[in-house]
């Protein structure tokens, strides 16, 4: 079976050498400078929390860059599924989401040791927010450089790569907003903490919409 | 693929003689026509041109292939549910305001229409037409051109904003 003329003919009339895309893991790893910067932009631009000596270094520096690196990997995981023929199974995104929400909770409970230091009383909304804004705002940059790279594969699943990206990048900002922030009340955790990385996700998603190959 | 990744022709024909019968196979069993199917393929072959670089050398192509042509096949699922939408959407209108517009109106409204269309260089009012009229994708005006998809955009977004700039 041989290709019809007009279909052979605009084949040929494009085709030049193309150097095939490196894979997810290293293309991901791209970010990696971006990321350290975004970690201590955060508290570096505002200021530490007031217990760093007090948790340690591990639970400070260590964790906050354990968790940017899960970050990395999952953008890995989202430029791996902007491959065709390579996107994830039903279980692995489950597990990927899961794994993702999961490990700011987890970094918390393990550094924390009580969950009662909230923000003063009447301050609460505020404090939320600019925890919110703060951490969407540092994602962005990240946010915006998977989105070319996702963009520059064929992402089949445009929205769900948005969002693996998007949630990321959500942690790599969370990463350093941890390092910024002191406070372990759920309600400010809940809202100005995992809100900011779930709209991450959801900005990741629509961007991914508007920036798929067509 | 290697040898198309290269930049080989004779690479590509050895591609699609491998897999345009099974490829053709997987898409009627999809869409149940054979037209159609036809289509799809061709399509099917220009998005695997553009999207060459996404095949990493030493994995297997199969996947890789059948990913791309179900990703054809949906979008153009997707771009014939928005086109009967908007062909009904344009019956239930026409419908409603047949009884009250003015017939010297419509005719009026028509020839401006033509003119300001005329003014419109062919190749814009070609990807206008195919896109607004015709309601093809950008994708299937690209291939069926020869053209970039960007390319096909910004034809007939050029051409639309001439066209309302003459009917102004």
């Amino acid at each position: 079976m041989s290709a019809p003329k007009d279909l052979r003919d605009a084949i040929e009339r494009d085709l030049r050498p193309t150097r095939p895309l490196r894979s997810p893991w290293v293309r991901a790893l791209v970010l990696t400078p971006l990321a350290v910067a975004i970690v201590l932009s955060v508290p570096g631009l505002r200021f530490f929390r007031s217990d760093m000596s007090a948790i340690g270094f591990v639970k400070a520096w260590g964790f906050s860059f354990g968790q940017a690196f899960a970050g990395l990997v999952i953008v890995a995981v989202a430029l791996r599924e902007s491959i065709p023929g390579r996107g994830l199974s039903r279980g692995a995104i489950v597990a990927t989401v899961a794994i993702g929400l999961a490990i700011p909770v987890a970094l918390l409970a393990v550094t924390a040791s009580a969950f009662d230091v909230g923000p003063a009383p009447g301050q609460a909304l505020e404090e939320g927010i600019g925890c919110f804004r703060v951490s969407a705002i540092s994602a962005i940059p990240a946010l915006v450089a998977a989105a070319f790279l996702a963009a520059r594969a064929f992402p089949t699943r445009p929205a769900l790569a948005g969002a693996l990206y998007g949630l990321g990048c959500g942690l790599i900002a969370d990463a350093g907003l941890r390092l910024f922030c002191e406070y372990t009340v759920p309600s400010h955790v809940l809202f100005g903490h995992a809100g900011a990385i779930v709209a991450a996700m959801a900005f990741g998603a629509i961007v991914a919409k508007i920036t798929r190959p067509r | 693929m290697q040898g198309y990744l290269d930049g080989r022709i004779e690479a590509f024909d050895a591609l699609y003689a491998a897999f345009a019968g099974r490829l053709r196979g997987y898409l009627l069993s999809q869409c149940r026509d054979a037209t159609l199917a036809d289509d799809l393929l061709q399509e099917t072959f220009m998005q695997i041109h553009r999207s060459r670089r996404t095949y990493q050398p030493g994995r297997p192509v199969t996947p890789w292939v059948y990913a791309i042509a179900r990703n054809v096949y949906l979008m153009k699922r997707r771009s014939a549910g928005r086109r009967m939408r908007f062909e009904e959407a344009l019956a239930a209108d026409s419908r409603t305001s047949d009884g009250s517009r003015d017939a010297l109106g419509t005719i009026a409204e028509g020839d401006a229409v033509r003119r300001a269309l005329r003014e419109v260089p062919p190749d814009q009012r070609q990807a206008l037409l195919m896109h607004h009229v015709e309601g093809w994708s950008f994708v299937e005006i690209a291939t069926r051109l020869g053209i970039r998809v960007n390319a096909a955009k910004t034809r007939a977004f050029r051409g639309m904003k001439k066209m309302r700039e003459h009917l102004k």
